[in-house]
């Protein structure tokens, strides 16, 4: 047998507490396309951008051709071959086009005085070769998202790679610049190069793939050919057989599609201008609505808008049937939402201060006695809410920073809880959580909405939405395009919406 | 092509600004007055161009008026103490400077400093040095010695360019200080790096977007070095120019003068949030600086005015920067939407 182009070995990241990689075997073949798939935080992009030299692991080692390298070091990677298509634009918006192809490579003479016009030749000759065009004098930063999705492509294959990295490069093309870039990638693989694609597509995998490795929770869970592989088989391996139980038990707890009846916050032709446009539904007391789609769809910035962050630019939002405009986070909260940011760290915990201050940090004018802070009282709350949360340790003393990521959430999630919102949104309410403190976090919400709370989860983790909602909303580039009751779909209906084949 | 009609557009007002203190203030169409503004802003325009390469990083460097003490402190220590030769006094002075403007490069890279407070501890370090090191303290005496020797006083010459072609019968043309053709020296240089080499590429991929130039194999620590020892640089070359037109040193040289250069910069379209802008700009920038600052003392306008004027000037740079950075993002999010 061959060497494998690229090969890694025993390959682990740990970030703080939360290991985001353990213990990756990962190996691709000349003339290989493997396909690399995981629900989000399975560790698929952590294991990309080891490979790129972007991030060095904690653990384990990287072998091309055989030769082993040197880690965390991209300009190594990149002179051994290795080149990368990734998820976010990693382009410089100022420059040109032609700029960006050869970014810290532009071919040079003497004085080294870059030699323009063999940088256009070259440029053009790789266009033509791979049948795109673009104007190679345009700043980037000018182009549409498609059109910067093709250059990051150009700039990728610029490096004549050995081994060619693409996270989810579909993303943002249509359905023709996707079956061109399939094109390209059986070219590439003809000419011998190891193809790495990740994609939430399993059509995608299925069409352009001839191996596949199935990751979770930051582990390699097999390793298949496509061709001995059926759909059901990856979900239920992506998933885990404990999630499919959970969910299959989540399954039978009774759904509650419209909760009470009683409609606590009315959407209606809600549009800002270039973002998304004419989004409408209802959520009721007593039930949870999840929104999925892909990143980009344009999910967190509709969230935004219901909670006062950005403005709309036509329709109307209703809150217990009042209309309501929020023109600040502060009026949102007054009017009665409640918002569990994505980026717990950014945006929603002090992390140096205690758990018993980050619960009641919304809420201390409640706790106020004449000037003074009422302690007792505050120390009485947190209490209450470590116990109801569940949360480890139960001392509301300790710094949250020492928390894990899941108890972290749940200290998130109590500080709004302790606002009592009629509304609480939640955006990827389970990020870098791990699988225990997912199922507590969906329990802790399934009570809130027993006790009639109104409650609105951003989700690109499906296993999630199917396994939370009571009612599914899928949203695709900026578009609400469909919203069911969960009982009444399968994950494969979801996961076509989701990419816009419906 | 945005780049360079906005300098277009900066050099047009430049005109208009010329134009309207040519006939409105009294005494400024005149040679010598010309040839004030000439040597008085072309080592601001340097200055500025050295600006330039912190502010193309998303930088700044604040450090540069005392790096001009020093390296000024530097010639004259050099010159009256220990008597070395002009020709190896210009590249000490200029040498000092960048190793000065290098290690700010270096503790915003090493110890991860916010550029801002990096060169803000250096000015005041810088600063202390040059009392350290004065001659004019260490040797009592020397405050009052000029400095003679001709390499460095030749800087301050000026050339008959009018006469040299044989014009001067027809016309009087201000004569060029040769601090001029040193700016424009500087200017051609530097910007042939930046336009046309590989390393000015990797500046303007450093200053559009890090996390791109690092994942390209683009050392960024080393062109983020190299960005403020070039800063250093040219503020080494300034102090060269002003030593030659005083005849001497002192402490408190280049105080202040980082706000012109900085003024100048942005005035200049080099944008503040990193790579984007010419050295064309800075350059201009500094001259209608002076055009202002010039005319508006003929017109009789008090110096704390000016002071004022500056001050707004920048503000305004500034906020037209904040304005264009504004409309680059709303054109991003509105491409991002032409998929909805």
């Amino acid at each position: 047998m061959d060497t494998p182009l690229i090969r890694g070995i025993g390959l682990g990241r740990t970030y703080g507490a939360l290991t985001a990689l353990a213990d990756a075997d990962f190996a691709v073949m000349p003339g290989e396309v493997r396909g690399l798939i995981g629900s989000n935080g399975a560790g698929k992009s952590t294991l990309i951008k080891i490979l790129t030299g972007a991030v060095a692991p904690t653990s384990g080692s990287v072998e091309v051709k055989g030769e082993t390298v040197r880690l965390g070091d991209p300009s190594e990677m990149i002179r051994r071959g290795v080149a990368c298509i990734y998820q976010h634009s990693n382009l410089a918006p100022a420059m040109s086009v032609m700029d960006n192809i050869f970014l810290g490579r532009q071919p040079t003479g003497r004085f080294g005085r870059i030699d323009r016009r063999r940088q256009r030749a070259d440029a053009q000759a790789l266009m033509a070769r791979h049948g795109i065009t673009l104007d190679l004098d345009a700043a980037v930063g000018t182009l549409p998202t498609v059109k910067q999705k093709e250059v990051e492509i150009l700039k990728a294959l610029a490096l004549d790679a050995r081994v060619l990295l693409m996270d989810e490069p579909t993303g943002w093309l249509s359905a023709a610049d996707v079956v061109r870039l399939h094109t390209t990638i059986r070219g590439l693989k003809a000419d011998g190069v190891a193809i790495v694609y990740i994609s939430h597509m399993l059509d995608e995998i299925f069409t352009v793939c001839d191996t596949m490795t199935i990751m979770r929770d930051g582990r390699v869970i097999a390793e298949a050919k496509v061709a001995e592989m059926t759909r059901p088989r990856v979900i239920e391996l992506m998933v885990g057989e404990k999630l499919a139980r959970d969910s299959a038990a989540a399954a039978r707890v009774p759904r509650r599609p419209g909760g009470t009846g009683e409609v606590r916050l009315q959407v209606r032709d809600l549009t800002r201008t270039n973002v998304f446009r004419d989004v409408s539904f209802d959520l009721h007391a007593g039930e949870i609505l999840c929104i999925t789609g892909l990143i980009g769809s344009k999910r967190t910035e509709l969230m935004h808008v219901l909670f006062g962050a950005d403005r709309a630019d036509s329709g109307t939002i209703e809150v217990d049937g009042r209309p309501v405009a929020f023109g600040s986070p502060r009026e949102a909260m007054a009017g009665g939402i409640g918002f569990v940011p994505e980026d717990r760290h950014r945006d929603g915990l002090m992390l140096g201060l205690s758990m018993t201050e980050n619960l009641v940090m919304a809420t201390l004018s409640r706790f106020c006695r004449a000037l003074l802070l009422d302690h007792r009282a505050i120390a009485a709350r947190s209490t209450r809410s470590i116990a109801e949360l569940a949360i480890q340790p139960p001392d509301g003393t300790k710094a949250v920073r020492l928390l894990s990521g899941g108890n972290q959430q749940k200290v998130l999630v109590g500080k709004w809880l302790n606002l009592g919102p009629r509304v609480l949104i939640l955006d990827e309410p389970t990020v870098g959580v791990d699988v225990g403190a997912k199922a507590e976090i969906y329990a802790i919400l399934r009570a809130e909405r027993d006790k009639g709370a109104a409650i609105l989860v951003v989700s690109s983790d499906l296993e999630e939405v199917m396994t939370l909602a009571d009612r599914i909303a899928v949203m695709v580039a900026g578009r609400l395009v469909a919203i069911h009751d969960a009982e009444a779909v399968t994950m494969a209906r979801v996961v076509d919406e989701i990419g816009g084949a419906a | 092509m945005t780049a360079r009609s906005a300098t277009l557009a900066l050099l047009a007002f430049f005109v208009a600004t010329l134009a309207f203190f040519w006939f409105a203030a009294p005494r400024f169409a005149t040679a010598g007055n010309i040839e004030n503004l000439m040597s008085g802003f072309s080592f601001v325009a340097i200055l500025a161009i050295g600006q330039a390469f912190p502010i193309l990083l998303r930088g700044i460097d604040l450090s540069i008026g005392a790096i001009v003490a020093l390296a000024g402190m530097v010639a004259f220590d050099l010159v009256l103490i220990l008597h070395w030769p002009g020709w190896l006094v210009i590249p000490a002075a200029i040498l000092a400077a960048t190793l000065a403007g290098a290690l700010n490069g270096v503790l915003i890279v090493r110890l991860r400093l916010q550029p801002f407070i990096a060169t803000l501890a250096t000015l005041a370090a810088y600063r202390g040095l040059v009392y350290s090191i004065s001659g004019r303290q260490l040797v009592p005496g020397l405050s009052t010695t000029p400095i003679r020797d001709p390499w460095i006083t030749g800087l301050e010459s000026y050339l008959d360019i009018a006469g040299t072609l044989g014009l001067s019968d027809l016309i009087t043309l201000p004569w060029v200080p040769l601090s001029f053709f040193v700016m424009l020296a500087v200017l051609a240089g530097f910007q042939f790096m930046l336009g046309s080499t590989r390393f000015g590429r990797d500046l303007y991929t450093v200053g559009g977007n890090v996390e791109a130039a690092r994942l390209a194999g683009i050392a960024v620590g080393r062109v983020t070095i190299v960005a403020y020892a070039l800063s250093g640089f040219c503020a080494g070359v300034a102090a060269l120019l002003l030593v030659a037109r005083l005849t001497t040193a002192t402490e408190a040289l280049g105080t202040g003068m980082e706000m012109s250069a900085i003024a100048a910069a942005v005035i200049g379209g080099v944008s503040l949030s990193g790579g984007i802008g010419s050295l064309y700009g800075p350059v201009i920038g500094a001259f209608l600086l002076g055009t202002i600052l010039i005319g508006l003392t003929l017109l009789g306008i008090s110096q704390f005015v000016q002071q004022i004027l500056t001050g707004g000037i920048l503000l305004a740079a500034v906020a037209y920067d904040r304005v264009l950075f504004l409309r680059r993002q709303r054109r991003l999010t509105a491409n991002l939407g032409e998929e909805a």
